[in-house]
C-alpha cells in the first residue's frame, strides 16, 4: 500500500509542486471531496447492479453487519496484543467475511421456505447488528468505535489521518543518551508498585533519556529536531484506501461486464449458458462489503447505504442503457458528495443560503434558532444526493413527472380530439345531424360540461378539422381526411377488414 | 389438535415470562430495582404491541417497510425537539408524522417511477436518516443543554423509560387493540387477497392507510426502547417465530404478541444483569433466538420434520420401486 502510494505522489509531483499538494490535501473541504466522490464511484458502479436486480437492500443489511466483522476483528487484533486501527488489513478480511456470511445467512433462511426474501433479510441484520452493539457496549472501549463513528464517521477528518513519503534529506535521526539533544528526565521507578504518587516520599527514581529512540524524518521535524525541514508529503489514508477499491471496482465490472449484464437482465439464460450468476452474485456482494468496510470510517456503516442506492436510483430515471447508468451514476453521485460539502457549510448548490430558511423560521414560529448552520458532513452529502434524486424525478426528461404529465395531458387532449371527429363523422349527412351536430348542445351527447367541449371545439377549428355552419359542427375537408386517416390506420393497426358503409 | 396446542403455548409463554423475574431474583441475583420493573414491563407491552401488527407487515410481505419507516422517523424527533422542546409526546408526535411522509414517499416513488420496492424503501431510508442525523448534528451545536441524550432514539435506551410511558404504553396498546378487533375481517382480507379486496368493495386503500398507521404508531413508541435502526427486528421477528407454529391468522398474531411479550420483558431483565448490556439489542437476540427455535422445531413446518419427511418419502419412494421392479 505504502508502495503504490509513493508511486502516485511521484507521478503527481511531476504535475504538481510539493508544496502544493500538501496544501491542497491539507485542506478538510479538498480531502474530504475526494473521498466522497470516491466513494460515490464505487458504491455507483456496484449499486447498479444491485438496484438492476431488485438486491439494493442487501446493502443495507451488508453494510449494517461489516460493523460486526469489524467489531470482531477488532476484538481478535486487541486480544492479540496488536493496536487496533481501522484501516488494517485485518479488519477488512473480517469485514468480508461478514458481508458474505450476511448473505449466506440470507440465502440459507430464504431457501428452508420457511421465510421469505424480504423477511429473511429483515431478520438478519437486525440480529448480526445487534450483537456489534452488544459487543461494542460490552468489550471494546476504544476512541475508534463509538456510537458517532458508527453513525456518520467522520469524513471532515479524513485529512488529518496521513501517511508521510520522504523525497529529500531523509535521514532518520536516531538521538543516543550522550547525545546533546537528549532530555534527561527523571523516572520513579517503585511508584505503580506500591500504587503512590512521585511526590511521596518512599519514592526512587532514576535519570532516564526521555526522547532517545529513532525518528523518522516526519517526527523528527515535527519534534523540532531538525533545523531544514525534510521534503516531506503528507498523504491521507482513506485517499489511497478508496483508490484502491475504486480499482478494483472498475476493474471487476471492465472485465465481467458482460457476465455481470446478462445476469442482471436474465439470471436463467445466464445459468443456462454456463456463467454461474451464483459465483457472480457473491463476488459483488464481497466488493459492497470491502467498499463498506473502506468508506467506514469515512461516512459511518448506515450513511454508506445511500451511496449505494440512490446515485444509481437517480441515474434508472434518466436513462435506458446500462453503460449510461454507469456513466451518470458516478457522476452524480460525485456531485453529491461535492455540492455535499457546501450544505454541511450551510450552503444548497453553494446557491442558497440556509441561514435565511432558518431566519424565516425563527420570524414564523417565534423560535431563537441559531442561524449559524453547521452540520454532518457525510449527512449532508447523502441529503444533497436526495435533492438530486427529486429534481430527476421531477425534471427527467423522459420519465419525470412534468414529461409524463405533459404527455398524460396530451394524450387526453389527443383522445378528447379523436372522439369528437368521431361523432360528427358518424352524424354527418345522416337524418339526426339536426339534433346530434348542434354545437349549443353537443356537450350533452358526450356528458361532458359546456366548458370542457367549446375548449375542445375551439381547438378542432384552430386545427382547421371542424367548422360552424348554421350553428352546427361539420367536418372540413382536412377534417374528413384526418378522420379516414386515422380510421384507415387503426384499422390496419387492429388487422380488421374494412366494412365502412360510407364507402360501399 | 393444533388449536389447543397454539393456545398453550401462549399460555405457557406468559407462565414462564412471569416466572422469570422470581427465579433471577434467587439464582442470578437480579435486584428487581424499579427501574427494571419498568423497563421489563414497558418491553413486554412493546413486544407484544409490535408483535401483533408484525404479523400484518410479514404476512404483505413488507417486512422492510417497518425498517424504512423507523429510520424515517428520526428527523420527525430532531423538528419536534426544535419546536417544542424535549416533551415525549411533542417527539413522539414528530416521529409519527415523519414516518408517516415516510410512508406516502415510499408509495408515491412505487407510483410514479419505475423503480422498485427496494430502491424505493432504500431511498427513503437513507435520505431521511441522513437529514435526521444533519438535524441533530445541528441541535447539539445549540447553547441549551436539553438536548442531552436525543441520540438515544438511534439506539434506543429502555433506562430512559418512566412510568408515565408505560401508561402512554398501555393506552395506545389498548387503542391498537380495539381498532384490531373492529377491523379484523377487513385487515385480514386486505392481507390475504388485496385485489379480492377491492373487487369486492372494500375500500382497500383506505383500510392500508389504517393497517399502515396502526404499524406507525408502534414504530414511533418502539423508538425509545429499540431505537430507529433494530426496530425493524422488533416488529417481524415475533411475527415470523409464530408463523411456524399455525396456519391461522388470529392464533398467529396472538402467538406473535405472546412471544414479541417475552422476548421484550426477559431480554430487559437479562441486560439489567450487567450494566454494560444494552436493552435493545438484547431484546433483538432473544426474540431472534426465539426465531431459531421455531424454524428448526416447529411441528409440520420446522426444519427437523421436514427433513423427517423427506426420509420418509425417500423410503416409501424405494419401497415403490421394489414393488414395480418386482
Amino acid at each position: 500500500m505504502m508502495g503504490l502510494e509513493r508511486a502516485l505522489i511521484e507521478l503527481l509531483l511531476h504535475f504538481i509542486t510539493r508544496e502544493d499538494l500538501n496544501a491542497f490535501l491539507r485542506s478538510p473541504q479538498h480531502t474530504a471531496t475526494l473521498v466522497g466522490c470516491l466513494i460515490a464511484v464505487c458504491g455507483a458502479l456496484l449499486g447498479t447492479f444491485l438496484l438492476l436486480r431488485g438486491l439494493s437492500l442487501t446493502s443495507d443489511a451488508i453494510s449494517h453487519t461489516v460493523l460486526l466483522g469489524i467489531v470482531l476483528a477488532f476484538m481478535l487484533m486487541t486480544g492479540a496484543g496488536l493496536e487496533g486501527d481501522t484501516a488494517s488489513p485485518w479488519l477488512i478480511v473480517g469485514a468480508a467475511a461478514a458481508g458474505v456470511g450476511t448473505v449466506a445467512l440470507t440465502e440459507a433462511l430464504q431457501r428452508s421456505g420457511l421465510v421469505r426474501q424480504d423477511a429473511a433479510l429483515g431478520l438478519a441484520f437486525p440480529l448480526l447488528f445487534a450483537i456489534a452493539v452488544i459487543l461494542v457496549s460490552r468489550f471494546v472501549d476504544d476512541v475508534h468505535l463509538d456510537d458517532d463513528a458508527v453513525l456518520v464517521g467522520e469524513i471532515g477528518l479524513a485529512w488529518a489521518n496521513t501517511n508521510s513519503h520522504c523525497f529529500a534529506r531523509c535521514e532518520s535521526l536516531r538521538i543516543r543518551p550522550e547525545d546533546p539533544a537528549a532530555q534527561q528526565t527523571r523516572h520513579c521507578v517503585n511508584c505503580r508498585e506500591l500504587n503512590i504518587s512521585p511526590r511521596d516520599e518512599r519514592a526512587e527514581f532514576i535519570e532516564v533519556c526521555g526522547n532517545c529512540g529513532v525518528y523518522t524524518p516526519a517526527q523528527a521535524w515535527s519534534a523540532g529536531l531538525l533545523d531544514e525541514a525534510p521534503a516531506l508529503v503528507f498523504f491521507p489514508k482513506s485517499i489511497t484506501v478508496m483508490l484502491a477499491l475504486t480499482a478494483l471496482t472498475a476493474g471487476f465490472v471492465a472485465l465481467f461486464y458482460k457476465e455481470l449484464k446478462l445476469t442482471a437482465f436474465d439470471a436463467a439464460l445466464a445459468k443456462s449458458l454456463g456463467f454461474r450468476p451464483v459465483a457472480l452474485t457473491y463476488a459483488l456482494m464481497i466488493l459492497v462489503s470491502l467498499v463498506a468496510v473502506g468508506a467506514f470510517d469515512a461516512v459511518g456503516s448506515i450513511l454508506v447505504v445511500a451511496f449505494f442506492i440512490i446515485p444509481p436510483a437517480t441515474a434508472y430515471l434518466l436513462t435506458d442503457r446500462l453503460s449510461g447508468m454507469l456513466l451518470l451514476g458516478p457522476i452524480l453521485g460525485g456531485a453529491g458528495a461535492f455540492f455535499g460539502y457546501d450544505l454541511a457549510r450551510g450552503w444548497l448548490f453553494g446557491i442558497f443560503p440556509l441561514a435565511e430558511g432558518i431566519a424565516a423560521l425563527n420570524r414564523l414560529f417565534g423560535l431563537q434558532l441559531p442561524e449559524a448552520w453547521d452540520s454532518s458532513i457525510s449527512a449532508s452529502v447523502v441529503l444533497t444526493m436526495f435533492v438530486i434524486f427529486l429534481l430527476a424525478w421531477i425534471l427527467s426528461p423522459r420519465y419525470g413527472l412534468v414529461a409524463s404529465g405533459l404527455r398524460r395531458a396530451n394524450s387526453r387532449r389527443r383522445f378528447e380530439d379523436q372522439v369528437v371527429l368521431a361523432h360528427i363523422h358518424n352524424h354527418q349527412d345522416t337524418p339526426s345531424q339536426a339534433i346530434e351536430l348542434r354545437a349549443a348542445t353537443l356537450h350533452q351527447h358526450f356528458r361532458w360540461t359546456p366548458q370542457k367541449m367549446s375548449r375542445v371545439l375551439m381547438r378542432l377549428r384552430a386545427l382547421g378539422f371542424v367548422s360552424l355552419e348554421a350553428g352546427s359542427a361539420v367536418l372540413t375537408e382536412r377534417g374528413d381526411a384526418h378522420v379516414h386517416a386515422f380510421r384507415n390506420h387503426m384499422l390496419v393497426a387492429h388487422n380488421i377488414p374494412d366494412i365502412d358503409p360510407t364507402q360501399s | 389438535m393444533a388449536q389447543r396446542r397454539v393456545w398453550l403455548m401462549i399460555v405457557a409463554l406468559v407462565a414462564l415470562g412471569v416466572g422469570l423475574l422470581p427465579l433471577s431474583q434467587a439464582f442470578l441475583g437480579l435486584r428487581l430495582t424499579y427501574t427494571v420493573r419498568v423497563v421489563a414491563l414497558g418491553g413486554a407491552l412493546l413486544g407484544a404491541l409490535s408483535g401483533a401488527l408484525g404479523c400484518f407487515a410479514v404476512l404483505r410481505r413488507e417486512s422492510l417497510l417497518g425498517d424504512a419507516l423507523s429510520h424515517a422517523a428520526l428527523p420527525g424527533v430532531a423538528i419536534g425537539f426544535l419546536l417544542a422542546g424535549r416533551q415525549l409526546g411533542a417527539l413522539l408526535v414528530g416521529a409519527g408524522i415523519a414516518s408517516w411522509l415516510g410512508l406516502r414517499l415510499v408509495a408515491a416513488i412505487l407510483q410514479t417511477t419505475r423503480l422498485k420496492q427496494d430502491a424505493a424503501l432504500g431511498i427513503v431510508l437513507a435520505s431521511f436518516f441522513a437529514a435526521g442525523i444533519a438535524l441533530l448534528t445541528y441541535i447539539q451545536s445549540l447553547p441549551d443543554a436539553s438536548q442531552a441524550g436525543l441520540d438515544s432514539f438511534i439506539f434506543g435506551q429502555a433506562a430512559a423509560i418512566i412510568q408515565s410511558d408505560i401508561a402512554l404504553l398501555g393506552g395506545v396498546g389498548l387503542a391498537v387493540v380495539v381498532a384490531l378487533a373492529l377491523f379484523w375481517k377487513e385487515f385480514k382480507l386486505l392481507t390475504f387477497d388485496a385485489d379480492f379486496a377491492s373487487a369486492s368493495g372494500l375500500r382497500s386503500g383506505l383500510v392500508g392507510a389504517l393497517l399502515s398507521t396502526l404499524i406507525v404508531i408502534t414504530i414511533v413508541l418502539g423508538l425509545q426502547l429499540a431505537g430507529v435502526i433494530l426496530m425493524v427486528g422488533m416488529l417481524i421477528a415475533p411475527a415470523i417465530a409464530a408463523r411456524q407454529w399455525t396456519h391461522s391468522l388470529e392464533q398467529m398474531v396472538a402467538l406473535a404478541a405472546a412471544l414479541g411479550a417475552f422476548a421484550g420483558g426477559s431480554g430487559a431483565v437479562i441486560s439489567a444483569l450487567d450494566s454494560d448490556i444494552p436493552t435493545g439489542p438484547m431484546i433483538i437476540v432473544v426474540a431472534f433466538a426465539l426465531v431459531a427455535l421455531s424454524i428448526t422445531l416447529a411441528p409440520g413446518r420446522g426444519m427437523l420434520w421436514q427433513q423427517q419427511r423427506q426420509r420418509e418419502n425417500r423410503r416409501h419412494l424405494r419401497s415403490r420401486r421394489v414393488e414395480s421392479g418386482a
